[in-house]
């Protein structure tokens, strides 16, 4: 119990970075692993769009995040990926198993970047400039011209770590030899051109390291016995030879280049590095960045054995698992688990009640013993409720959180200036819900700040001021959480969104509403955006953002006005969001009213009641008239005993107007979780969900919406 | 489930499947459905009312914290006497999407039907949709009228799920 305490308020506390981090970090992990099984299930010749669209959704996401929190190398590398797949997607190329091959080894990169980051290690990562050329090779190529295709058919051959690749025991000249093993320590090399065709193809080799990040540094050596078609250069680098000599193959054949290992001081000990690496095959390529993994001395010669079947993903878990990461501190749980404990500690409190209820009779002198032991049982199931729905329950700062960051980054990045508000951050909102809703967000806050603010000079212009507002709130309405992506750009534009649509070949008529217009964009692969940035532009956010909302049960509505901005709200659902409620009796039944929209209520005068056509009532509270609206009626409650009426009236205020219901009595308030009633039924009337109340009885909430609405017919 | 049960229904010779059914009572009349579209079975405890719905549908109950709809399947079938009693039972359903509860006036066994001891279903009128019935089961002089349970929930007329559209 002292556990759960300390822990809920410890975590209360550190509301710092790297707890978002520890999300995204999850969720890349997630991605990751779906789009590596998507990819190896990949049938190359006939690959349809849905799986292509999933693999480049995956590339998205990560991407996303990647830049959201500021890890350049994962963004850049995942965008090369991302590019790569649009083209595969959009049938601009055919995909091919060198194709998959890469992708397949990016992702691998990108895990191992993103456990560097995690570890806090940076700079340990895997060079991925080989793979960023690689993959840029594919996109701009096309089919592969000759000069391209030496890096794409030596890819295999290449694929460095982990790939499923035997030794290849013939390779024995001393520079191959420590392929692979090598890459991620920092090596001397010496390189030395020879037989080049002109001293240009040389400089091309060394502006690489000037433009691959990470790649290492170069250094021109002048030495007596080189030739004059010869150029020789010291450079200290992480990359294997292979990722060299594949960099070198646009420049440079590779008969030309020859790679020698300058020794380091410790090359002494070549058999204790040996064993070290023979004894831990995760130790491999690309993972040596992971913590915890032994940095080996691969100074030494090949006495390095390739473990030969060695499957990706396994390495890089063993790799991970070996670290001691700070992971631990949280745990994954299937929702459904959890779904499954608070239904279960739902039914201990009603059994506790009833229990509690029957000894009230019992004599403290006789029963002493069981009296306290009940007491006990009731503070514990109360404990026990309340940590229980904490586990799912979590603000909506959580989540806001995260943007301010990513706005600054990307406003900086596209050149405007950008102000950012949030509203309603204390609203709760399901776990389960907050995590699937982070990434549709993040995907309409990049878009309002890349397609919606406009450039500051533009605003000015347009009278606008310098900097652009991004609004993001949530609150609860009328049974749902509503979260809405406000900004105050230059909204959107009909005809360029029809003309778009058609050019697309999509069959639309100048007919169609806004509201229409406006959900045009939710089609895969539709933008409007001129450049493809990597920020976005490919159109695919909006597909996913309306794929996963529609995933949860909600709805997406967008509100726009050409040259004032546009307005995004995301409608859910409450699956298990608590409410407060207050509970109001009619008859013999109990409904629930979301305290939220209650504004008063009072004992009604008879007098104060004055009727429309006979039948529609109004009441007068202080200078206003207002719709009654009785619940006796709507509900069409039984009454047994005739002598009692409807005498309660409570002012309930929603979309913006108010009604009042008429009730028997008001019986309290208290916290309800909120059950849905479509899983197992449908959706009722005026009813928004249900609730279990502390006897174990069901009592409907009342969608005060669709009443407000109602009184308008 | 539908699969296996289909020859059999058409053919009713070869014993190729045994299939489990629970039967319960309604009235005078026997019924079975696949037992393993049963979840559990409880005593009857009056629901909570929801308001302008079939007189069925008797409301939704609290089952472990789910939220339950409850059909009565005596006044589905018109059945002239209703009485909540000791004895009246609600089966919970399992179904593919959603879980429901019907009343029944009682539940006898679970029976083990060969498909030798099906019948196909005649051609009747009657209350019940016909793709409903997957056939009768004869046990000496017992009739079983056998209901595919997962359709006639289902069926809009049944009112359980919101009409497609």
């Amino acid at each position: 119990m002292a556990d759960v305490h300390q822990e809920g308020s410890g975590s209360g506390a550190d509301f710092d970075l790297s707890q978002f981090y520890q999300i995204f970090f999850e969720e890349a992990g997630e991605n990751l692993d779906q789009m590596e099984q998507m990819l190896l299930n990949l049938n190359l010749e006939t690959a349809d769009d849905e799986e292509l669209n999933g693999i480049f959704r995956c590339a998205h996401s990560i991407k996303g995040g990647a830049a959201t929190f500021g890890f350049s190398d994962v963004a850049e590398l995942t965008h090369k990926m991302e590019s790569l797949l649009d083209k595969l997607r959009r049938h601009e190329l055919q995909p091919t198993s060198e194709m998959v091959d890469v992708l397949l080894e990016s992702a691998d990169a990108s895990r191992a970047l993103l456990a560097c980051h995690q570890s806090g290690t940076v700079g340990q990562g895997p060079a991925t400039g080989a793979l960023v050329q690689r993959i840029r090779s594919f996109v701009e190529g096309g089919t592969p011209s000759p000069n391209v295709a030496v890096p794409a058919v030596a890819a295999p051959a290449a694929a460095v770590v982990a790939s499923v690749q035997p030794v290849q025991a013939t390779v024995s000249t001393p520079e191959a030899a420590p392929t692979g093993s090598a890459s991620g320590v920092a090596r001397q090399l010496l390189i030395r051109l020879s037989k080049l065709d002109h001293a240009a193809q040389a400089d091309a080799i060394a502006e690489l390291f000037r433009d691959i990040p990470g790649l290492g540094e170069i250094k021109p050596v002048v030495a007596p016995d080189v030739a004059s078609d010869e150029r020789v250069f010291e450079v200290q680098t992480s990359s294997s030879n292979d990722d060299l000599l594949d960099l070198f193959a646009f420049h440079v054949s590779r008969e030309q280049v020859s790679i020698q290992e300058v020794t380091p001081v410790d090359a002494g000990a070549p058999a204790s590095a040996g064993a070290t690496v023979a004894v831990e095959p995760a130790a491999y390529g690309f993972f040596d960045g992971a913590p915890g993994a032994p940095q080996p001395h691969t100074a030494g010669p090949a006495t390095t054995v390739r473990p030969a079947d060695v499957v990706k993903g396994s390495v890089a878990k063993a790799a991970n698992a070996g670290a001691v990461q700070p992971e631990a501190a949280t745990i994954r749980v299937a929702i459904s688990k959890v779904d499954q404990l608070i239904n279960l500690v739902g039914e201990l409190v009603i059994t506790q009640a009833m229990l509690a209820q029957n000894s009230r009779a019992l004599d403290p002198a006789v029963y002493q013993q069981l009296l306290t032991g009940l007491s006990d049982l009731d503070r514990n199931t109360r404990d026990l409720q309340e940590s229980v729905m904490s586990i799912r329950m979590i603000p909506m700062s959580v989540v806001f959180s995260r943007f301010p960051r990513m706005l600054r980054d990307l406003a900086n990045k596209l050149g405007k200036k950008v102000e950012f508000v949030t509203q309603g951050e204390a609203t709760e909102l399901d776990k389960g819900l907050v995590e699937k809703i982070t990434d549709p967000l993040t995907h309409l806050v990049r878009n309002s700040c890349d397609h919606g603010i406009e450039l500051p000079a533009d605003r000015i212009k347009a009278g606008k001021p310098e900097a652009g507002t991004i609004t993001l709130s949530a609150a609860h309405q009328g049974g749902s959480i509503v979260i809405e992506v406000r900004d105050d750009g230059k909204g959107m534009s009909r005809e360029k969104i029809l003309a778009k649509a058609r050019e697309r070949g999509m069959d639309v008529s100048d007919q169609l509403t806004d509201s229409e217009v406006w959900q045009l964009i939710f089609a895969p692969g539709f933008s409007t955006a001129e450049v493809v940035t990597d920020v976005s532009g490919r159109g695919v956010g909006m597909d996913v953002v309306k794929r996963n909302i529609t995933a949860l049960n909600g709805t997406v509505d967008i509100e726009s006005a050409e040259g004032y901005g546009m307005c995004v709200s995301v409608r859910l659902p409450l699956t298990l969001a608590i409410m407060d409620g207050m509970s109001v009796g009619v008859g013999n039944e109990v409904y629930i009213l979301p305290l939220s929209s209650v504004v008063e209520s009072f004992q009604v005068r008879s007098d104060a009641v004055s009727t429309v056509g006979q039948d529609s009532q109004l009441v007068k509270v202080r200078d206003e008239f207002m719709p009654v609206i009785e619940l006796e009626k709507v509900f069409q409650v039984p009454r047994f005993d005739t002598d009692k009426t409807s005498d309660m009236m409570v002012v309930i205020e929603a979309d913006g107007s108010r009604v009042v219901l008429l009730v028997d009595e008001l019986l309290g308030q208290q916290q309800v979780v909120v059950k849905n009633l479509e899983s197992n039924y449908r959706k009722v009337p005026n009813v928004s969900g249900a609730t279990i109340l502390g006897d174990g009885k069901v009592a409907l909430i009342l969608d005060t919406g669709a009443l407000v609405r109602r009184s308008r017919h | 489930m539908k699969d296996s049960e289909k020859p059999a229904n058409e053919k009713g010779d070869a014993d190729i499947a045994v299939s489990e059914y629970l039967t319960f009572r309604l009235g005078q009349e026997e019924y079975g459905i696949d037992i393993l579209k049963v979840q559990e079975i409880r005593g009857y405890e009056s629901p909570t009312r929801i308001a302008n719905v079939p007189a069925f549908i008797k409301g939704v109950i609290n089952l472990r914290g789910t939220i339950v709809p409850i059909v009565d399947m005596r006044l589905k079938f018109n059945c002239p006497k209703v009485d909540y009693d000791a004895f009246t039972v609600v089966i919970i359903l399992n179904l593919q999407h959603r879980i429901v509860g019907i009343v029944v006036d009682s539940v006898s066994d679970v029976m083990s039907l060969g498909s030798g001891q099906m019948r196909a279903a005649p051609d009747i009128d009657s209350i019940i949709d016909a793709d409903s019935i997957v056939g009768l089961g004869s046990l000496e002089d017992r009739m079983l009228i056998l209901l595919d349970i997962e359709k006639l929930m289902s069926s809009p007329d049944m009112g359980l799920v919101t009409a497609a559209g």
